[in-house]
């Protein structure tokens, strides 16, 4: 990109000086003296853990703090050479756009081309340029010939690439982007994605993306931010923050799945820091190039990989040999079946055949994990779990009742559901009041209903919170509020869709010990899940459903094994499995999913010590 | 929603929405002018006549008229009780049909329960009428009326955002409910108190999400330049076209007569 010298001043898109922000009623500021320039035409990324300031800066930015959010603002921000505290945010939407994460509130037409005008109408742009500006971004977002549809009827990836087209219709010289990802799945992300690589190259826009996940923008960002606690802690290079693991977890910053094996080697001295490989290719180039300096590998690994819990900071430990582990809790739980399945067909009142020909069977204690492409089935499945939907025909049998037979109501005492959105269910004025709901439903009284509250919140730490207002809290807070609010009532079965979606990576680690801890406890877990890292790690079983059907069912590594299916199915296998599909000639054809199987290969007599 | 816009080719769906809208208000002045039931049958069979024409969705009109039952009855009663002999100028509809309390109090009148059927009749009159005018009219041609017809831009706004956002909240309360339920929830409880108290868990919510999808809308509304300047650009023109002259000129005549009828010919009283 030729800068020229001359512009110097007119070069740099963003300017933020010494700026700090206190949102009223706060007692600690937001954001704390920052100081940041961006240049024009480059790729942003702002990362750090939720509650760090990322879109309250990117609220600074467009001018909506302080003009709409009261509070405490110091410091100067100027945005394409326009000081943002003079400049309304109308005006400024001009130069920059900000699309949020929700796409829902943020399309304001009831069909895509009413949406996309509705900027340039405000500006009293001509009618004829209206039209043409329109169908010019429409084609940028990929949605070309979309004008006439209801952007209601669009899916939620459309969607959001919808929210982009309506700022970018204004032809802003810098997008900022706030999470636009987070409430997608993994096909929406990669639209926008994708969405975003064109607009790099078809203009000269300056992008400044707050995003948790990392693995597919490594290489596409010019510089990554990252903000720890309202202050800007780091910038630099994406790579280079990206192989300083130890940095990464302190920022509650999700690793690359390869980068931990390369850590590992970096610890023994095998490897510089600039060697940590951040793809597969250079995952895999590394792994054959030491293989034969200093692997043990000749095939009795089996032997040697370690099952162990992924806690940031914890060594990797001698530990009890994976399938045997695996095996003696099948043993243990064989007598009892916790779902059992018949023949199971659904369609909605809309004639839709949603379910088809359903047989399964789910044994007490395991931990399935359901997963597919949005529209597979995956939700209408799991509600048929707990009676919220009934089969057209065949039969769904719970803990030896009928769902047919039974109300969810009924149904809620052993099987508990924990929905995607926590705020769909919380009503109550405190945390505690909350936890109470479901136990008065079940028609539990005084003593039973305290004690039980008061080990739930202490078993998912929520004690500090019991008189806290559940909306004043986080939403990483607010998701385990709702995941307690069923835990009161100790179900056999517990269904957890999405648990994870807009939590940063402590959020994540959070949830899944205790998921892990209830599963321990024996409790049976269904989880449906976008995340294959997760999916891989922590599941027993994975269920692959495909148009109402299921398409794979086994243990992780074997559901993983099958490349070509889950491509096909639009499922992307952990970055481990891939990596290990590519050193399939030396492992063979069943794929590693954790780091510390592929480290194990490396195992000397002289142990490395703890990591 | 109950009724919406039913895309079509026939000469109602072609009109121009102010056409419309001087024909609705047309059809009220003209059925308000008479208190004959004959004359409202007449009026509304011509409705009827004009529903028929854009194949109106007879399902929905029967799912409309089924609940109303008990009010049509009732209405009657009412009006058949009430009304005053003094009231009506004709001598036939003073006539007392029968006492319904001893000692000749509280007479049911002839007039009265025309009167009643008049205001059954109106009533019909003006469900058809609107249901016509909602189905040929699309959104769109809602707000070009509102705007030619100089209110400030915020009503439209508020209308298609309105408009818009029925399904999305829609979704939300089911999507509420099912959490709600799963935590068991039982909507059956007995009694005015215990059905309100279940709906607590999910009216709470739903008022809280809503605050807060209007939250971030009125952020992503600033964004986008909203409340910049008082207008917009249209994004439409609607035009007259032959049609719309002709038509309205019909509807100016049929109001016309229906004065002169009324007032001149003092037809259509009771």
């Amino acid at each position: 990109m030729e800068t020229l010298e001359n512009e110097k001043s007119q070069a740099r898109a963003i300017c933020l000086k010494n700026l700090s922000y206190r949102y009223p009623n706060a007692v600690e500021p937001s954001l704390k003296n920052i100081n940041l320039d961006v240049e024009k035409g480059k790729f942003f990324l702002i990362m750090g853990s939720t509650g760090a300031g990322k879109t309250t800066l990117s609220l600074c930015l467009n001018g909506l703090i302080p003009q709409l959010l009261e509070g405490k603002l110091t410091g100067w921000v100027s945005v394409a050479g326009k000081d943002v505290g003079k400049t309304a945010v109308q005006s400024l939407s001009k130069v920059l756009g900000l699309v949020l994460q929700d796409p829902e509130t943020q399309i304001i037409g009831r069909t895509v081309e009413e949406d996309t005008s509705f900027g340039p109408r405000n500006f009293l742009v001509p009618l004829e340029e209206i039209k043409q500006r329109v169908n010019q971004t429409l084609e940028k977002v990929r949605l070309q010939g979309y004008n006439d549809r209801l952007s209601e009827e669009l899916s939620g990836g459309e969607k959001q690439r919808l929210a982009i087209a309506g700022v970018l219709v204004m032809e802003p010289e810098i997008l900022v982007l706030d999470e636009p990802t987070s409430e997608l799945d993994p096909v929406g992300r990669s639209e926008i994605y994708a969405t975003l690589a064109d607009l790099r190259r078809k203009k000269d826009l300056t992008i400044i993306l707050v995003e948790h996940s990392s693995e597919e923008l490594i290489y596409r960002a010019d510089e990554v931010v990252v903000l720890n606690q309202g202050e800007l802690v780091w910038r630099g290079v994406p790579s280079e923050l990206f192989r300083n693991l130890p940095l990464l977890r302190q920022w509650g910053i999700k690793p690359l799945p390869v980068s931990q094996i390369g850590w590992d080697f970096y610890e023994k001295g095998w490897i510089t820091l600039a060697e940590i490989p951040l793809d597969i290719p250079s995952a895999e180039g590394l792994i054959r190039e030491l293989l034969p300096k200093y692997g043990r590998w000749q095939g009795h690994l089996q032997g040697q990989a370690q099952r162990q819990v992924q806690v940031p900071g914890q060594g990797f430990g001698a530990g009890q040999r994976k399938d045997g582990l695996f095996q003696q809790e099948l043993d243990l739980s064989k007598k009892e079946i916790a779902v059992q399945i018949k023949d199971l067909n659904y369609q909605y009142n809309s004639d839709q055949t949603a379910l088809r020909g359903i047989n399964l069977m789910i044994e007490a204690g395991d931990f399935v994990a359901l997963i597919g492409q949005n529209g597979a089935g995956k939700t209408t499945l799991a509600k048929h779990f707990n009676g919220l939907l009934k089969p057209t025909s065949g039969e769904v049998i719970i803990e030896g009742m009928n769902t047919l037979k039974y109300d969810t109501s009924d149904l809620s005492k052993t099987v508990g559901y924990v929905f995607q959105n926590p705020d769909h269910q919380i009503f109550s004025a405190t945390v505690e009041k909350e936890l109470e709901f479901g136990l008065k439903n079940a028609g539990f009284k005084g003593e039973e209903i305290k004690e039980r509250v008061e080990q739930v919140l202490q078993y998912t730490g929520l004690e500090r919170y019991r008189n806290v207002h559940p909306f004043s809290l986080g939403k990483g807070e607010r998701q385990m509020i709702a995941v307690a609010s069923i835990l009161v009532l100790k179900p056999k079965v517990l269904i957890i869709d999405e648990p994870t979606t807009g939590s940063d990576w402590t959020g994540v680690q959070t949830m899944m010990a205790l998921i892990r801890k209830l599963h321990t406890a024996g409790t049976t877990i269904i989880m449906i899940s976008h995340d294959m890292d997760l999916v891989a790690q922590y599941a027993k079983r994975v269920i692959v459903l495909k148009e109402g059907g299921v398409l794979l069912d086994g243990t992780p590594k074997s559901v993983f094994s099958n490349e070509q299916i889950l491509i096909d199915s639009a499922i992307v296998p952990p970055q481990l499995c891939r990596l290990s599909f590519q050193l399939e000639d030396i492992l063979g054809r069943e794929p590693f999913i954790e780091s510390s199987e592929f480290t194990a290969m490396f195992e000397s007599r002289e142990q490395s010590g703890c990591l | 929603m109950f009724i919406e816009y039913l895309p079509g080719e026939t000469l109602l769906h072609r009109l121009d929405v102010r056409t419309k809208m001087l024909g609705f208000f047309g059809f009220i002045i003209i059925s308000f002018l008479f208190q004959d039931p004959k004359y409202q049958l007449l009026i509304v069979s011509l409705t009827g006549l004009l529903a028929f024409w854009i194949k109106i969705p007879l399902q929905k009109i029967r799912g409309m008229l089924i609940p109303l039952i008990p009010i049509i009855i009732s209405i009657i009663l009412i009006t058949g009780f009430t009304f005053a002999p003094e009231r009506f100028d004709h001598v036939s509809s003073q006539t007392i049909l029968f006492y319904a309390l001893p000692g000749e109090k509280l007479g049911a009148t002839v007039g009265g329960f025309m009167m009643g059927s008049t205001f059954i009749f109106r009533l019909f009159g003006m469900m058809i009428a609107s249901s016509v005018l909602i189905l040929t009219t699309s959104m769109d041609d809602f707000t070009q009326f509102f705007q030619k017809m100089k209110m400030p831009v915020e009503v439209s706004m508020m209308l298609t955002t309105a408009i818009r956002f029925i399904p999305t909240l829609d979704k939300k309360r089911r999507q509420i409910l099912e959490a709600q339920r799963a935590r068991g929830t039982k909507f059956n409880e007995k009694g005015i108190i215990g059905s309100i108290r279940s709906y607590i868990p999910i009216m709470v919510p739903l008022f809280i999400n809503s605050i807060m999808m209007a939250n971030s809308l009125s952020m992503a509304m600033l964004n986008r330049g909203y409340g910049l300047t008082r207008t917009w650009t249209s994004m439409r023109e609607i035009a007259f076209a032959p049609r719309d002259y002709w038509v309205m000129s019909f509807i100016v005549l049929l109001i016309t007569l229906s004065f002169f009828v009324r007032f001149r010919l003092h037809l259509g009283v009771l």
